[in-house]
């Protein structure tokens, strides 16, 4: 019954000035036991935000970061899960699946969590599951200029992961869910 | 076992049938169980009943979240999320549990510490977290408060007790504790041939094994076995006194002792903060006014006490009331006060359950709210000496809410009981009959009117009277405690000093001329000595004062300057050391002859002394003092009582009251008395020491300033009674200076 956050690409104050107000009033704390950040939050501030909304925080860096000390890739391991955590901007062609799926095994983790595109994905394939969390801000990325914001909670419980999808639609919160299921030797 | 099925013994009384095993009677008393000759077959089947509710609630509160998820439709998913805001999510009730739990074990870590090692281990508290748990999600609008813990530990330890009496009575008559499956009792040593009684006679301890009859045992015992046999009505669900279900009723018994089971007095009320509908005041806040409203009938002046100083009731009566006084006693005497309070019953006593508005003080609404209302008050009451002497509202609030451990259980409950009927009473302006009345009234029926208004007046005479007592006595005391520890002849002189108080509080008003003179003293003195002696020392000394009587009572008659005459040998002690001839200076044997300054101090020294006597005057040594009150030095010989001297400080007092009208009448015959007294300190300490001489000139020094100090300490107190005269004042002046100089000596 861990609550996981992943979130990120906000790019506040660059490209958006906060998160959406429906977002910001789900976000209490005290709910989530780990925030997992994608990066290029961009400032010191949104950081200080998301320690207060759970102190364990983890940020890999992205390209547009002001602090230049977060890590460009990170592996956590909750529960029975090894999550992996990379900006995305080094994997190249963004957002390409089977490259994604080559960082995994390179980091060997179950669960891979990357942004960058500003798109939600959550795929599985047989090596693991690659979630992107989008933008939780909608803030344009250098793809595209039409972009929802969403964020995505999982929800680890043993062998069960469940992933939950916050979207902002049309000003709505939508909501979708995703169950994964890990064997117990081998990965997801 | 034969009986099994059949009526439990006639002979037992109804109310307390079960006195020994408190969690059948408490669970009768709280409604769980049905009470009043209902058989064994009746309780088996409610106890199976009330445990298969609890099993119920628990599978529907507790399962897993997940499993239930699942299931959980697509409609869900907006509302059913994580972060979803809606209290009735699945979430929002799973992370309001959460909360719960983190509320309840932080209680229950601090349960009792004292038991811990029943109430802090593992399984126990896991039971009292499921049990705190499910009551508060099934009644939401009360949520978890801090105290719901205290409530529930006692009930699960008497259900506890209860096993435990279980294990040692099947210790102790394994016999009797067969699987009688078949309804037979069989046994397996015993065939069915008759050889049977011969082979195992002497195996026995005295019993037939085959010719076990439940008429041979102790009732109780018969119905513990029937309580614990697996066979009867409901098979194992319905064992009244069973391990495996102590979680199932201990949920019962709290349940009906925060619902209040119907009656007047809910447990849950008293956490409640929401405002009661008829006057805007949370239930416990009217409780407490109700206390207090009750303590003004009984007691009003300590009522008044306490207002005055702002303390409000429910600084202590919350917690009182919360746990049902769990905080105050231990938890043995709490198990005892909490019999008292279940046996009443709970029933309305006015008022229908629509309409509450006839009722000021809903806790006063039922025997059992008048009788824990009517304990408080009792507790108040015992510390009523304290309460009263303590000028602030903290210390005041210390201690009561620092109840002392060691108190007398029985006594506090005797009180309750007789302030019960004042309770009752307080919500009724009509006289109206009032149904159990209280298990002290057994069988009669309780009329009003007549039987309690001079119950209500007798109470509360009684506490009229009282008071005035207790709290001058406790002045006095307060002022006294250094003398009463070191006293001997204590009693005599705590009486004699309470007389001497009353009576100088009033003289110092008649006083009229200045207090300080020889003769006031002199006359001062002999009156007080004379009083003190002969309300003191009875018998004792009349063949003694009959010796000296005639050489006395010219003295008596005399002023100051012709008193020494009486007494050959008082005079010689009077003229070698004193120049004036007071009487008040023989008794001074711990100043030397000295010059004037020091007479009024010797005086008064004397007059200190003069609460010695009294201890030793129960030994006439009248040979001694004739021998040797000639000498000098025996008048200086360090009294036995220098400790006294304080104590003489109380009679010095009296020697101020005793001026005027009564200084001439009483001279003639007391003065007999104060002689002999005389005689026998002064021999006292004749006999005592052999040094003389040196011992007395150091003594002396610390005596006149013992002296100056308890003189100082004299006026003080004089100074604080009111309405002084001016005459007075100068006096007190007057000794002030006395006094500095005696400490300069």
């Amino acid at each position: 019954m861990v609550l996981v956050l992943a979130i990120g690409d906000l790019h506040i104050p660059h490209r958006a000035a906060d998160l959406p107000a429906k977002f910001k009033s789900m976000l209490v704390p005290g709910k989530i036991q780990h925030i997992i950040c994608t990066g290029n939050l961009c400032i010191k501030e949104v950081h200080d935000y998301l320690k207060s909304l759970c102190p364990s925080l983890h940020i890999t860096r992205g390209e547009y970061d002001e602090d230049s000390r977060y890590p460009e890739t990170k592996t956590i391991t909750i529960g029975q899960f090894k999550l992996g955590l990379c900006h995305g901007h080094q994997v190249v062609p963004w957002g390409d699946l089977d490259s994604l799926a080559m960082l995994q095994r390179q980091l060997d983790v179950d669960i891979l969590v990357s942004g960058h595109t500003h798109q939600f994905k959550a795929y599985k394939h047989e090596a693991g599951v690659v979630i992107n969390p989008g933008s939780a801000t909608g803030a344009y990325s250098s793809i595209t200029y039409d972009v929802n914001p969403s964020f995505v909670l999982m929800d680890i419980d043993g062998l069960r992961v469940v992933v939950y999808v916050y979207e902002l639609i049309d000003g709505e919160v939508k909501v979708d869910k995703i169950d994964f299921k890990k064997t117990s030797t081998a990965t997801l | 076992m034969p009986s099994s099925s059949g009526e439990l013994s006639a002979d037992l009384e109804n109310n307390r049938r079960f006195s020994d095993l408190r969690g059948v009677q408490w669970r009768i008393d709280l409604g769980i169980l049905p009470s009043s000759s209902s058989t064994v077959d009746d309780l088996r089947r409610v106890t199976a009943n009330s445990r298969r509710s609890y099993a119920a609630l628990r599978r529907k509160l507790l399962t897993n979240r997940l499993i239930s998820k699942d299931e959980s439709n697509f409609r869900g998913l907006v509302m059913d999320n994580p972060l979803s805001q809606n209290p009735d999510s699945m979430w929002g009730r799973f992370f309001h549990k959460a909360e719960l739990e983190k509320m309840v074990d932080q209680d229950l870590s601090r349960l009792y510490p004292e038991h811990g090692s029943y109430f802090q281990t593992t399984g126990c508290q896991g039971v009292l977290r499921r049990i705190l748990l499910l009551w508060c999600i099934r009644y939401p609008n009360y949520g978890y408060r801090q105290g719901m813990h205290e409530l529930l530990a006692p009930l699960l330890y008497v259900l506890q007790a209860d096993l435990e009496r279980l294990s040692e009575v099947r210790k102790q008559y394994q016999d009797y504790f067969t699987d009688n499956f078949d309804g037979l009792s069989f046994n397996d040593d015993t065939d069915l041939s008759y050889k049977s009684d011969l082979g195992k006679g002497e195996d026995n301890t005295g019993i037939q094994k085959d010719e076990i009859n439940d008429n041979y045992l102790d009732p109780k015992i018969q119905t513990i076995i029937s309580f614990s046999d697996a066979y009867g009505a409901e098979g194992e669900l319905g064992i009244v006194l069973s391990e495996k279900f102590m979680e199932h009723d201990a949920y019962s018994m709290f349940d009906a002792l925060m619902n209040g089971d119907r009656g007047a007095v809910a447990m849950a009320n008293f956490f409640s903060h929401s405002p009661s509908t008829q006057n805007g005041l949370p239930p416990v806040i009217e409780a407490s006014s109700a206390l207090y409203h009750l303590l003004s009938i009984v007691d009003l002046s300590l009522y008044t006490h306490l207002v005055e100083l702002g303390v409000e009731p429910q600084y202590f009566a919350l917690r009182w009331f919360r746990v049902l006084f769990g905080r105050e006693f231990a938890l043995e005497d709490l198990l005892v006060v909490w019999d008292e309070i279940f046996a009443l019953d709970n029933n309305k006593l006015r008022g229908s359950s629509e309409n509450e508005s006839e009722v000021t003080f809903w806790i006063l609404n039922s025997s059992r709210g008048a009788f824990i209302s009517s304990l408080a008050v009792s507790m108040i009451l015992y510390l009523r000496s304290s309460l009263l002497a303590t000028e602030n509202a903290t210390s005041c609030l210390q201690r009561l809410l620092n109840f002392p451990a060691d108190v007398n259980l029985g006594k506090l409950i005797e009180k309750a009981k007789s302030i019960m009927n004042l309770a009752t009473d307080a919500i009724n302006s009509i006289p109206e009959p009032i149904h159990s009345g209280g298990p002290y009234e057994a069988g009669k029926p309780k009329v009003h009117g007549h039987g309690h208004s001079r119950s209500l007046s007798s109470d509360v005479a009684a506490a009229a009277s009282l008071v005035p007592e207790s709290y001058w006595e406790e002045k006095w005391r307060v002022l006294n405690t250094e003398e009463d520890r070191k006293q001997v002849g204590l009693s005599k002189q705590v009486q004699n000093r309470i007389k001497g108080w009353s009576e100088k509080v009033k003289m110092l008003t008649k006083v009229s001329r200045s207090p300080v003179t020889r003769n006031l003293v002199d006359d001062i003195a002999r009156s007080e000595k004379n009083e003190k002696l002969v309300s003191g020392n009875g018998g004792g000394e009349e063949e003694n004062s009959s010796i000296f009587s005639d050489p006395v009572s010219p003295r008596g008659l005399a002023s100051s300057n012709n008193m020494t005459n009486n007494n050959d040998h008082e005079n010689e002690t009077d003229r070698s050391s004193v120049a004036s001839n007071s009487p008040v200076n023989e008794n001074n044997p711990c100043l030397g002859p000295s010059p004037s300054p020091s007479i009024t101090s010797e005086r008064y020294c004397s007059t200190e002394d003069i609460g010695s006597p009294l201890p030793v005057s129960d030994v006439p040594e009248e040979d001694l003092f004739l021998k040797e009150v000639k000498n000098e030095d025996i008048i200086r010989k360090p009294m036995l009582n220098l400790r006294d001297r304080r104590s003489g400080k109380f009679q010095w007092l009296w020697m101020f009251s005793k001026t005027g009208p009564e200084g001439s009448s009483d001279k003639s015959e007391p003065t007999t008395s104060y002689v002999t007294d005389f005689n026998q300190k002064n021999a006292v300490p004749s006999s005592t020491t052999a040094d003389e001489t040196e011992k007395p000139e150091v003594v002396d020094n610390n005596n006149l300033k013992n002296l100056a100090q308890s003189m100082l300490e004299n006026i003080e107190v004089i100074e604080s009674v009111e309405n002084l005269s001016k005459d007075t004042l100068e006096a007190l002046k007057e000794l002030r200076k006395i006094s500095n100089l005696l400490s300069e000596m």
